[in-house]
């Protein structure tokens, strides 16, 4: 309720009969328009009509608040079933691929690919790595989408001596710190592991200081 | 010059001195004064129609509606919040998808446009809510004459005829959508506010030296001079309010549908920040979905009729 609503009308009605008196020419009396309106305007008005409303259905922003982390896990069950990828590439874990690592990316179809990582881009079920590398002495950088059906595996070749204290290391595409091919080292890796028997069981994982990885299952 | 006289056949001479070229007046005059222009030529044929023996495009709105009818949905759309990116990995090639995760939320239909009362066929369809103290008296009438709750967005979607039309106040779900069919998105863009011509409309600027100063981002000329007029023509581009305006991406393809969470997941971008609102509707441009319509049409005419 505003009390003062009917505050306005009454003075502008006030004032207009003010205004009638004031004209000498006007011999009749105004109307009685005062007491008729003014017992128009004091009446209470009439409540307004209730329109009714109804309840909204359940929400599905309640149901599912983060669409897109529900995606990625239902992904992620069957693009990482053991989870070995994710613990490959998860800060939490100790062992974790840092960035100056030599990995080799194992692929469903086509060569084996070995490289420094040179960035490590952390995005849900996008996350991908930067190798570089090289092919007919020719430097080569190869994204790898971490996740991606088509990488049978991602193991660590070496491991750099010193944690690197940069995240991306873009400055090793300049000559002075290109580690140029990583051929000689992906060769005595896999010579070493298969001298330790190594080579296709999954026994062994944890014997060897890297964390390898090989095989989605 | 003043206009030159009718001739008057009462002050001509008798007709025996007329000569014999000039025939009776009695036999010619006209009963009923008539003032017309004739053509002495044939009609030109229609510059627009292509083919003369194609009938002439209709003016009227069921001529409109008809040709409208080709490239109108047979069933109506859905309202979606925009909830961001992921990828999806296709399970027989292993080939990544960028998809666009769009979630429906509280979808109902609010009221029925028809050809009869409005003039088209059209489904009108709120999603989200919305407190009702924050909503108008007229429009709180609205939604309780659909029996649906006040609604935070209203969209009308336009469907070919009235198989298209659903109950008043029917939800729709995620389910609406099959995985594998098309949809065409439409949503507000990201605005990026007054921006120059080389991010709006792609110019390539100017130098940065050879004698450049001070303008390397400018529009350069507008136009030509005398022989074009000396003037901008009209609707030339120039630097200006970007974005923030309706875009339709047409052709996402479904990949993926839940329907507990109102889910669509469709391949590829959609314009607009995340939480913006998009329309989605049945693909034009693609064979429309096999989709058997949930309402018989004795049900819909009913609906229509009420």
């Amino acid at each position: 309720m505003r009390p003062l609503a009917r505050l306005k009308p009454l003075l502008r009605l006030s004032r207009a009969c003010k205004q009638h008196q004031r004209f000498l020419s006007t011999t009749t009396e105004p109307a009685n328009a005062w007491t008729s309106t003014l017992a128009a305007l004091t009446k209470p008005r009439k409540p307004a009509k209730e329109i009714p409303t109804f309840k909204p259905p359940p929400s599905a922003r309640q149901i599912c608040a983060d669409p897109i982390a529900a995606l990625t896990a239902s992904q992620l069950t069957q693009l990482d079933p053991t989870g070995a990828r994710t613990r490959l590439f998860s800060r939490k874990n100790p062992e974790v691929a840092r960035v100056g690592d030599v990995l080799l990316v194992r692929l469903k179809n086509g060569d084996p690919f070995a490289g420094v990582c040179l960035n490590i881009r952390r995005r849900g079920i996008d996350t991908g790595i930067l190798l570089r590398g090289q092919l007919t002495r020719v430097g080569v950088e190869m994204w790898y989408k971490v996740y991606s059906p088509n990488v049978e595996g991602i193991e660590v070749v070496q491991r750099r001596e010193k944690r690197a204290r940069r995240a991306r290391l873009y400055y090793m595409r300049m000559p002075k710190h290109d580690m140029g091919s990583v051929e000689n080292i992906v060769r005595q890796y896999q010579r070493k592991r298969a001298a330790l028997g190594t080579g296709g069981s999954k026994s062994k994982d944890s014997a060897k200081k890297n964390n390898t990885k090989r095989g989605r299952k | 010059m003043p206009p030159k006289p009718a001739l008057n056949w009462g002050l001509l001479p008798p007709s025996f001195l007329l000569p014999s070229s000039t025939p009776s007046p009695s036999l010619f005059l006209p009963t009923t004064a008539r003032r017309t222009i004739k053509s002495i030529h044939a009609p030109r044929p229609d510059r627009f129609a292509h083919n003369p023996n194609l009938p002439a495009l209709g003016a009227t709105t069921t001529a409109a509606l008809d040709r409208k009818a080709a490239t109108l949905p047979l069933r109506t759309g859905a309202l979606a919040i925009k909830r961001g990116m992921t990828a999806l990995y296709d399970a027989e090639t292993g080939k990544r998808m960028p998809c666009t995760v769009l979630q429906l939320e509280r979808n109902e239909v609010v009221a029925l446009k028809t050809r009869p009362q409005h003039g088209y066929w059209a489904v009108q369809v709120g999603a989200g809510w919305k407190h009702p103290s924050n909503v108008t008296r007229p429009l709180l009438g609205h939604y309780a004459s659909a029996g649906v709750s006040p609604k935070r967005w209203l969209a009308e979607f336009r469907v070919k005829d009235q198989a298209g039309m659903v109950g008043v106040g029917e939800a729709i779900g995620a389910g609406w959508f099959k995985e594998g069919q098309f949809v065409d998105a439409r949503s507000k863009s990201r605005g990026m506010g007054f921006e120059g011509g080389m991010k709006k409309h792609g110019w390539g600027g100017q130098p940065a030296s050879h004698g450049n100063s001070l303008t390397h981002r400018a529009m350069g000329s507008s136009g030509g001079g005398q022989g074009s007029g000396s003037r901008v023509h009209p609707g030339k581009n120039m630097a200006g309010r970007m974005g923030a305006e309706r875009v339709t991406v047409q052709n996402l393809k479904v990949l993926k549908v839940d329907e507990p969470n109102g889910l669509v997941v469709v391949n590829g971008c959609v314009g607009g920040p995340k939480g913006c609102i998009v329309q989605i509707q049945d693909a034009i441009k693609k064979p429309w979905p096999e989709i058997t319509m949930p309402l018989s049409n004795s049900t819909t005419a009913e609906a229509v009729a009420a």
